[in-house]
């Protein structure tokens, strides 16, 4: 498998799915008939037939062939767990942050990541936490003023 | 002529503002640092600090950004300079003689020239830009729906095709792009589209978030393995950062010349810095006395790919302001951040908000001298900064990116949004599938849609109205012949690679 066959199968996959959602959108009985659909159509089969193309090339090639991926996913395990661990994180504070509060959550969410790629100092970490998110609040919600997430320690700070 | 100058002065007025005017230092000092800093680029730079617009004025916004979008010029060959490590992908030719410069102990002048080089570079973008922004606006305003659908088409081939990749490639990021367009209710029809009964799918997906994704979250996955490299240099011996007379003469021509290579580099869709620089470096070369000293610390092999560097972002601004087309990763965010203060810009913008629209060339002069006087003397103290740690950089850029994701819209599910497209985008960075045609086509999606739409309304369903319009001909023309073009550049390059294998 080389990254061109694996783009291309993506480029399929997606363009078919693409292509069948597209067709089972309704059709307008008036006005722009072809409208909602057309565009989306032709993006679909642009996408397969890109993909198509891809897969071809490189199977027909003897020479030139693209290379093969190289996603590193054994080598460079630790990386792709600490990728997929902020991904979930990231999410997590999504979910939190409006009830929380802004100053916690970002605080938290801060030492996590800052624990992701500087985990022998754990002092240089909550203090670098704590800091970005009362620099944070203090340009986004005191001087420029925009409405931040209020939890329980915003609601008791007079600004 | 007289017309120009008159626009020109209703841009200096706003730009001679105390606040415009801090906020020129404050971007393009912000623009510098992140320029500086090894693998964050001005893309990255403007999307992380869209939230510190959300309070200004859309003219006072743009201004801003501009400001770190050339202070990232400014700042990028900084530790290419000192460290032989480029700041962003179009410092990677003032590694080439800038660093050789340091080794042998000329690091002040290497500095130095950077920053003139950039400046004199910057200016006579800045001239043409002036000259060459109001006919283009004018005459995009008479451009139809047929019109607007093939400059777009022109603009998203070019796209892949004068870039440097793979064209099959290119076609699919441009496609998986335009698919994240068309997801939302359709704004003709009202039917929702591919929400697949998500609520939140329902408004479609901001591609801002998705910008945000790929160019600050998606940077600092990439620079997670180098969390650990520390990076040292000597700051002792930087010197005087000045350049001599000799300097000076081996450099104007080559930087007068870069300048305007640079622009039309940087005006044309998918070319950007990191072409230009290379472009400007081998047309010196080749046009040296002594091209065997390129490479060895030669000052005109730093000045003119910095110079050309700064014309390419002035050059990059006319496509943006004047049709509304981005043609680069930043001023694709710079769009975006843009319409979300409720600006469009393109040709209208001139007639109805002359003083946005002028108000940020004028600002660019302004920023220009601010940022070569900011660079000059504090050069050796700004390089410092190159001590951050990578490991406190990355969390604190992770964070800014996550915050102002959220103030986009106040929406947590954009944050799940977020952190997918972050995750997708590392994917297709290992596949080697270019990010910025995929954001190109879905910032320009809904309008080429659109303008499809509207144009075949229009002609009754005939295709021949896009060819029988000539603008839209030759836009579609143009298309063509890049694609051609670029087909036969491709079988050149492997000819040759054959012939030497």
């Amino acid at each position: 498998m080389t990254i061109n066959i694996i783009t291309g199968i993506v480029s399929i996959v997606i363009g078919g799915f693409y292509l069948v959602s597209a067709l089972l959108l309704p059709t307008m009985t008036m006005g722009d008939r072809l409208g909602p659909k057309l565009f989306p159509v032709i993006v679909a089969v642009l996408s397969i037939i890109a993909g198509v193309a891809l897969v071809v090339g490189d199977l027909v090639k003897k020479t030139g062939k693209s290379a093969k991926p190289d996603f590193g996913f054994k080598e460079h395990k630790d990386i792709w767990l600490k990728i997929l661990a902020i991904t979930v994180v990231g999410i997590i504070y999504g979910l939190i942050l409006d009830s929380v509060g802004f100053l916690l959550s970002t605080a938290l969410f801060m030492f996590f990541i800052t624990m992701m790629t500087n985990r022998k100092k754990i002092g240089q970490n909550v203090i670098v936490s704590l800091s970005f998110a009362i620099a944070a609040y203090l340009i986004f919600a005191v001087a420029l003023k925009l409405s931040l997430p209020r939890g329980f320690i915003e609601t008791a700070l007079p600004f | 002529m007289q017309q120009i100058f008159a626009n020109l002065a209703i841009g200096l007025q706003t730009a001679f503002t105390w606040t415009n005017i801090l906020w020129v230092i404050i971007g393009g000092t912000l623009g510098t640092i992140i320029g500086m800093l090894p693998g964050l680029g001005p893309a990255t730079g403007v999307a992380i600090l869209i939230p510190i617009t959300f309070g200004m004025n859309p003219a006072t916004a743009l201004i801003c950004m501009c400001a770190v979008y050339y202070g990232a010029m400014f700042g990028g060959s900084r530790s290419s300079i000192m460290l032989n490590t480029p700041g962003d992908a179009s410092a990677i030719v003032s590694c080439f003689d800038g660093y050789q410069m340091t080794k042998q102990g000329r690091a002040g002048q290497a500095l130095a020239i950077s920053a003139i080089a950039s400046f004199i570079g910057g200016s006579i973008g800045m001239i043409l830009l002036v000259f060459l922004t109001q006919p283009i606006a004018s005459a995009a305003l008479k451009f139809g729906p047929a019109e607007m659908f093939s400059l777009m088409m022109f603009a998203l081939v070019a796209t892949i095709t004068l870039s440097q990749g793979n064209l099959l490639k290119g076609l699919v990021a441009i496609c998986f792009g335009l698919m994240l367009s068309t997801v939302g209710i359709d704004s003709l029809t009202a039917i929702p589209r591919f929400t697949y009964g998500i609520d939140a799918l329902q408004d479609g997906i901001d591609f801002l978030v998705i910008i945000i994704g790929v160019y600050a979250v998606c940077e600092v996955y990439k620079n997670l393995k180098d969390v650990d490299t520390k990076l040292n240099f000597d700051s002792k011996h930087i010197g005087k950062v000045w350049i001599t007379k000799e300097d000076w003469k081996a450099s104007w021509k080559p930087m007068l010349r870069s300048a305007p290579l640079g622009f039309v580099i940087g005006a044309l869709p998918g070319m950007g810095g990191t072409i230009a620089t290379f472009m400007s470096y081998a047309m010196e070369k080749s046009l040296s006395k002594h091209p065997e000293k390129f490479g060895t610390g030669a000052i005109e092999g730093l000045a003119a790919p910095e110079s050309a560097n700064n014309a390419c972002s002035c050059g990059a601004m006319v496509p943006l302001l004047t049709l509304g087309i981005p043609g680069s990763g930043t001023t694709a965010v710079m769009l975006g951040a843009l319409m979300l203060l409720g600006v469009r810009p393109g040709p209208t913008l001139f007639t109805d908000h002359p003083e946005i629209a002028w108000g940020v060339i004028a600002s660019m002069l302004i920023g220009n001298i601010i940022l070569v006087l900011i660079n000059l003397p504090l050069a050796v103290p700004l390089v410092q900064l190159l001590r951050v740690p990578t490991r406190i950089m990355l969390p604190i850029i992770m964070g800014l990116a996550l915050v102002g994701a959220y103030f986009l819209n106040y929406s947590s599910s954009d944050l799940i949004i977020l952190m997918i497209a972050a995750l997708i985008g590392f994917m297709f960075w290992k596949l080697d599938i270019p990010l910025p045609p995929l954001v190109l086509a879905l910032i320009l999606g809904n309008t080429t849609e659109q303008n499809l739409r509207n144009a075949m309304v229009l002609s009754n369903g005939s295709l021949n109205i896009f060819f029988q319009k000539p603008i839209s001909a030759v836009f579609l023309a143009l298309a063509l012949a890049s694609l051609v073009y670029a087909l036969v550049k491709r079988s050149r390059q492997k000819k040759t690679a054959a012939e030497k294998a």
